[in-house]
């Protein structure tokens, strides 16, 4: 209808606009009561920004540009206006311009729509000026009058705040309430009375030192800084979304952060390693690639879309990790449009993405591992289920033969020799027989068999082909077609073993290819024979026994369920279940770790709208234009494209990266960090609260070698740090926030220092470092919800970080305490009050079990005596003598309820959950 | 103070810092309890505004941003993704042209090659005085028609069920996003401080497939997530243990009461302390308020027998009724934002609506739990005048193909083209608005991403879906991303 009206006024000749227009006085006032609302400084819908001269004659993100000076018909503004395109008439809703405006925008446009310089109403701030993206510039440090309050250059930096605002600092806090709040702090945990004691009758100055250094060296330092990046990096144990299955190998990246934080390896370091770890001898620290929720193939469509979007997601969740841990950029939202607020393009976005094209989400092998144990573990859950099976040659029937692993047990017997003799391969004796390994095990359950225990092979005869089939491959302790042994005869053959000297065995495993791949040269018809010293050869097993050979059960390996007798089948089923799994999580007996797989990279290209259905053109691996010049070719490897970007995010002279770690690591000191959006440095983050202390702070790291330790000691050792936390009236007034830092802004520590400590007084905290994690629920991920554990078992009293983390499903008693899900990255922990956390401190089993555990440790030191038990309680709680009045009310309660009633009031106290 | 340069940050960034100065100003738990009263006073949230959260009382009713139309919402979340064509979407073209395939249609779907085109496997009639065409699948939903608004064009970005499910409850595929109950008990507060703003009430089967993803608050602060319980299963941690006896309880509570006392005069002043005293106060009483509201042994016979909860045929049925019934308890309580959960996780569609092999056999069964409680929570809702004030939100994550899986007596999901639908409280009656082709496989009228779905909830509770904002990571964060379009058609 409108366009009638326009081409009815345009026919009648009735409008016609006889003066020339002006862009002051006729177009802004078109474009303020029509456009700004979604096009303004509030929102810039698809991008379009009609207030600031150059924003809006670049256009929007779609349709750009949309005023074409000189020629209004080719400019989409005036289609929109005219409502051209039914779908697109803006402004979508409420009144439509009037024909006489469209008439005065079109001739604005066909006079060369001019906008003069200077008349907009708000100025955009240039993005390049924008501070964090600037060179650090620490200047000199601040010198202040007051003599009494520095103990170091922090403190110059916050008394030069504090005068500023006319304030002063709090007094230092009193010995006991500082060794609390660094214990805490530093390690997670309460210090314990001998600790208070000791530090309370040293009086020298240096007391405080040696505290600091001490919990520096502690191991418990790493497992409580650790947990902050964890939170950061958003880790878990399952790999998320609906089925949320476990990603059983992803702990040794959360043991590379600890021995990281322990060792202080320099941060430089800490970031090259986590992005290119596999060249540096560090494989766990790449899990940082992968630490996020993935769907696993299974769960993605068949269909290619959903392939090809699943893929973009990851590739997506690499550049979030990197952008916001490291530089504290919010570079994915660059994904689907430019960035809205920072220099990062669609463009940059997708060659941030191609440093990672050849990063794939998957298991690999941890080399060198300090585990052992995934071998020997195995190794025992197969002599466990060997036992079960019937003996060879005892007249019971025994599974059928396999290719992946045959089992022969026998009475012991002393061999100084044992031959396997094949005398029928599978598929009427076509093939060659083909052995991987084959493993001789002594009474003791040791392989004796291992070319590495001076043994022995020789032959009839191996078809050999180098690398792959020859005859020391058989006793090499490697599994698979790829290394093993191949006679030369077809159908027959023979292998022997002689041992440096003669052993007592009991068992024999063998098979044509552990790893199940292979279905072929498999002997079916062999004997086994072992001889001693005095010679003459003794079968001790054979396939006479043998389930009759069916083809379609070749991969039935000895653990089978039908190879157990009835009696054993059930439990032992259940066993070989256990086996199967574990052997597909550490394939080959080797400890593997979830931190990707390496290939050779994918193309890739500029997505329209983030949509993997729009490619555009290709994109080679670059870093942000604004943010220099580095790129690679598109034909770059996947090691030289890690390796570069890991180079300049880990530079000194990279603006942010010093910077956003500084800032973190005070930030995990005082609650609140200089910067309060830790992961956003960008234009829409929070300005510095004391700018000239963070670009000091960052210089020092950068000049300590990237000590983080540094950092940490000239933090707690501060007279800022050592301030009481008392609220003061006239601090209120002009900074309730505590930002100036006129008192310790004291809290409420988190769910891991809590429980830690609850178990520490308790005296039940197990020490136990690294590994697999202890559970917190009855299953380990999957469908159909996560049961708790109500009842900890030893192993369930290790420190919370060693947690078989569920992502999204937070602990039951613990989670309400503001853990983060691991779905998003957490730079800080919120400090949420619920009646839910009340409920599970107060009623769960695992207050009630470690109340019980608390008093019985209190009895055990303290003895019968009620006020010993009271004072004693204190020590371990609070560091302190309970007051009189408090001993009073705390003895009736001790003899009317018990003691353990006592314990569970003091877990849920104030004092005990708050960092003082 | 110094040091800010406020001009830098976003509006609602201004406003959140403004904010917590202002609330850490307040300095015993008695000022910021006042302050929430005089908070409260102030009814419309003001201009650009985000909630207030005082501390001390982060439950306290607050204010809109426009007048409301609806004061609570029940979501019932059918999880699995219902089939459109076996319900509410009829295809009298899907039924000329059963068995034969779908002309340009994808070759490969979601879980594998696609069959050919299967007719509805329910007879489809009109009902009430619009004439709207239901399945006989549903035959007590089916009689609602006439209140119902009718979205059947929605579609989702993605198609697998946990992300969409991550979806529909909190506009974002991925993990680690708040769910809408927790944006608005954050915007909202409650109207009871004796129960959750926001309770989850799982299926007696089992949790829905994204989990605790429907009801987390992820970053937003945990007093906003969702407390799951249900007519038989309890809070955690509502009580001691058994070994622990009333008294000890009652002498721990007290002597800890005494103890934090004696703390918080050492420390004056400090708010988090104060409201951590009244955490246990309000968790006190929530020992006494949720067994009541769990009780339905109040609920009179004919009640019991309109939702179905009367019988032992059907141990599902019956304690899904129950969930239903206290569904509608807990509104009448004042609680904002109840989620009722039909269907549970992955089991070949067995414990829920993913019908992919034998979807009638199976479909069978899940409507005979579905239908006559979720009815009878309406028609209860609607008798005692709560259907004025609650909004009832009926979703699903998305819908199903057209077509058989090949070789399969189901179908495969469908994320182009589903239907949810809207009752109660500042709803229009009788609409159906959208559309999908002939042949239900894609929406091509009207079409509406989740994103507008959501919005339109938010929208009846009073809430500027644009302007409920919380700032993570940089951004903004709000239930729609940067989408979402208030869905007119279906408002009074």
């Amino acid at each position: 209808m409108k366009q009638f009206w326009y081409f009815a006024a345009l026919f009648f000749g009735v409008l016609s606009i006889g003066y020339s227009v002006d862009f002051v006085k006729d177009i802004q006032p078109i474009f303020e009561s029509h456009c700004y609302d979604c096009h303004g400084a509030e929102k810039q819908k698809s991008g379009l920004r009609l207030d600031v001269r150059s924003r809006a004659l670049k256009g929007g993100e779609y349709e750009g540009p949309n005023i074409v000076p000189g020629d209004a018909e080719a400019s989409n503004l005036i289609h929109f206006v005219r409502g051209d395109d039914g779908e697109k008439t803006m402004p979508p809703k409420g009144e439509g311009l009037s024909v006489l405006e469209i008439k005065t925008l079109e001739q604005w446009i066909n006079d060369g729509a001019i906008w003069p310089e200077g008349v907009d109403k708000v100025t955009l701030k240039d993005p390049r000026e924008h501070w964090s993206f600037q060179p650090l510039n620490p200047q000199a440090v601040p010198t202040t009058k007051d003599r009494g309050f520095p103990r170091n250059a922090i403190d110059h930096y916050i008394l030069t705040g504090l005068k500023a605002a006319n304030l002063s600092p709090n007094p230092p806090a009193d010995k006991r309430t500082w060794l609390r709040r660094v214990y805490l702090d530093l390690t997670g945990l309460l210090p314990m009375p001998d600790a208070v004691a000791a530090f309370l009758d040293d009086e020298s100055e240096e007391a405080y030192e040696k505290v600091v250094d001490s919990l520096l060296a502690s191991p418990r330092y790493g497992e409580r800084w650790a947990q902050h990046w964890l939170d950061v990096v958003r880790y878990a144990d399952t790999h998320g979304f609906e089925v949320n299955t476990p990603r059983p190998n992803a702990w040794p990246y959360r043991d590379y952060v600890i021995e990281a934080f322990n060792s202080d390896t320099p941060y430089d370091r800490f970031i090259r390693e986590q992005l290119t770890g596999d060249l540096e001898g560090k494989d766990s620290a790449t899990g940082f690639l992968v630490t996020a929720a993935a769907l696993l193939p299974g769960q993605i469509g068949k269909d290619e879309e959903s392939k090809r979007l699943a893929r973009q997601d990851e590739l997506g969740e690499i550049v979030n990790n990197v952008g916001e841990a490291f530089l504290g950029l919010s570079i994915g939202c660059a994904r689907c449009h430019d960035h809205k607020f920072d220099p990062v393009s669609a463009k940059d976005y997708y060659a941030m993405q191609a440093f990672f094209s050849g990063v794939l989400y998957g298991d690999r092998e941890l080399p060198n591992s300090k585990y052992e144990e995934p071998a020997i573990k195995l190794a025992r859950m197969e002599a466990e289920l060997a036992k079960q099976l019937p003996s060879a040659m005892s007249g019971v029937e025994r599974g059928q033969v396999n290719v992946v692993l045959n089992v022969e047990r026998f009475e012991p017997v002393v061999a100084k020799k044992v031959r396997f003799t094949v005398l029928e391969t599978m598929a009427e004796n076509r093939r060659e027989a083909c052995i991987d390994e084959f493993e001789i095990f002594d009474t003791s359950g040791r392989n004796v068999a291992l070319a590495s225990s001076e043994v022995k092979v020789s032959a009839s005869g191996s078809r050999i082909q180098p690398g792959r089939h020859e005859l020391p491959f058989i006793n090499d302790g490697v599994y698979g077609n790829s290394r093993s042994w191949m006679s030369d005869k077809v159908g027959t053959g023979w292998v022997e073993f002689e041992f440096a000297e003669s052993q007592k065995i009991d068992r024999i495993f063998w098979g044509r290819d552990r790893e199940g791949k292979f279905g072929d040269r498999l002997a079916v018809n062999y004997k086994i024979e072992v001889s001693n010293d005095s010679g003459g050869w003794k079968r001790v097993a054979d396939s006479t026994d043998r389930h009759l050979f069916q083809q379609k059960h070749i991969k039935r390996h000895a653990f089978h369920k039908e190879a157990f007798p009835a009696a054993v089948r059930s439990s032992a089923t259940k066993l070989s279940a256990e086996r199967d799994a574990f052997v597909k999580q550490h394939p080959g007996g080797k400890q593997m770790v979830f931190a990707g797989q390496f290939t050779s990279p994918e193309p890739m290209y500029l997505l329209r709208r983030g949509d993997p259905e729009q490619p555009g053109e290709e994109v080679a691996p670059a870093v942000p234009e604004f943010f220099g010049s580095v790129s690679l070719p598109r034909e770059a490897g996947d090691r030289d494209r890690r390796r570069t970007l890991a180079q300049w995010v880990s530079s000194p002279e990279n603006p942010l990266t010093a910077r956003v770690m500084a800032n973190r690591i005070w930030q995990w000191h005082f609650g609140i960090g200089l910067v309060e959006t830790a992961n956003d440095f960008g234009l829409s983050g929070v300005e510095p609260s004391h700018p000239e202390l963070l670009d000091w702070l960052a210089a020092e790291l950068i000049h300590s070698g990237w000590s983080l330790k540094h950092l940490h000691r000239l933090i707690v050792l501060s007279a800022t740090y050592r301030q009481s936390s008392q609220y003061r009236s006239d601090g209120m007034a002009v900074d309730s926030g505590s930002r100036l830092l006129w008192r310790y802004p004291s809290r409420r520590i988190e769910a891991e220092p809590i429980r830690d400590s609850m178990l520490l007084v308790s005296g039940s905290l197990n020490l136990e470092t690294g590994g697999p994690g202890f559970d917190l629920f009855q299953k380990r991920g999957g469908l159909s919800g996560f049961p708790p554990v109500e009842v900890f078992k030893k192993s369930g009293f290790r420190r919370m970080i060693y947690a078989h983390k569920i992502r999204m499903e937070r602990d039951a008693v613990f989670g309400a305490f503001d853990c983060p899900d691991a779905g998003q990255s957490a730079p800080l922990r919120r400090q949420s009050t619920t009646p839910i956390q009340a409920l599970n401190l107060f009623n769960s089993q695992f207050t009630i079990d470690q109340s019980e555990l608390f008093a019985k440790h209190i009895i055990s030191i303290a003895g019968d005596e009620v006020a010993e038990q009271v004072n004693y309680a204190w020590q371990l709680s609070f560091s302190r003598s309970p007051d009189p009045d408090e001993r009073d009310d705390a003895i009736s309660l001790v003899l009317s309820h018990g003691l353990a009633t006592l314990c569970r009031a003091i877990y849920n106290s104030n004092e005990f959950v708050f960092l003082p | 103070m110094s040091g800010y340069s406020a001009e830098h940050l976003s509006r609602s960034g201004r406003h959140l810092l403004d904010r917590r100065n202002f609330l850490s100003s307040s300095a015993t738990a008695l000022s910021s309890i006042a302050l929430a009263k005089m908070l409260q006073t102030d009814q419309l949230l003001a201009g650009n505004a985000s909630p207030v959260i005082d501390p001390a009382q982060p439950y306290a009713p607050r204010g809109t941003h426009h007048e409301p139309k609806a004061k609570n919402v029940i979501v019932i979340f059918c999880a699995g993704a219902v089939s459109q064509l076996e319900t509410w979407d009829y295809k009298p073209e899907l039924i000329r042209q059963d068995g034969k395939p779908l002309k340009g249609g994808p070759a490969v779907t979601f879980q594998g090659p696609a069959g050919n085109l299967a007719r509805p496997q329910y007879a489809f009639r009109q009902r009430g005085n619009t004439g709207k065409w239901v399945s006989d699948m549903i035959p007590h939903l089916a009689e609602l028609t006439d209140d119902i608004a009718f979205v059947q064009s929605l579609t989702s970005e993605t198609n697998t069920h946990g992300p969409a499910e991550n979806f529909l409850s909190t506009g974002f595929v991925q993990d680690g996003f708040p769910s809408m109950g927790s944006w608005l008990s954050y915007a909202l507060g409650s109207e009871n401080q004796d129960l959750p703003a926001f309770v989850s009430i799982l299926d007696p089967r089992g949790v829905p497939q994204a989990s605790v993803n429907n009801w987390g608050s992820a970053f937003l602060p945990a007093e906003f997530q969702g407390t799951p319980f249900s007519a038989s299963r309890p809070i955690r941690n509502l009580n001691s243990p058994g070994n622990i006896s009333g008294n000890q309880d009652a002498a721990a509570r007290s002597f800890l009461q005494r103890m934090n006392a004696r703390h918080l005069e050492k420390n004056p002043g400090d708010g988090k302390l104060a409201a951590r005293i009244a955490s246990y106060e309000l968790a006190a009483r929530m020992q006494l308020s949720v067994p009541e509201i769990g009780d339905l042994s109040t609920e009179p016979e004919h009640i019991l027998k309109l939702y179905g909860a009367d019988s032992d045929v059907n141990p599902t049925k019956t304690a899904y009724a129950k969930n239903c019934i206290l569904a509608r308890r807990l509104v009448e309580k004042g609680v904002r934002f109840v989620q009722l959960f039909n269907g549970a996780y992955a089991s070949g569609g067995r414990l829920n609506w993913d019908g992919h092999r034998e979807l009638k056999k199976q479909y069978d069964v899940h409507a005979e739990i579905l239908d006559q409680p979720t009815a009878a929570l309406i028609k209860d809702l609607k008798q005692r005048g709560l259907l004025e004030d609650t909004l009832v939100v009926f979703c699903t994550e998305f819908g199903r193909m057209p077509m058989f899986q090949k070789g399969a007596q189901g179908r495969d999901h469908n994320p182009d083209g589903f239907t949810c639908w809207l009752t109660g409280a500042g709803v229009k009656p009788g609409v159906t608005h959208g559309k999908t082709d002939e042949l239900g496989r894609k929406a091509v009228e009207d079409i509406h991403p989740l994103y507008d779905f959501n919005a339109t909830i938010l929208h009846l509770l009073g809430i500027d879906h644009e302007r409920l904002t919380y700032f993570h990571n940089g951004i903004e964060r709000r239930l729609t991303n940067v989408e979402g379009h208030v869905i007119r058609q279906v408002l009074t």
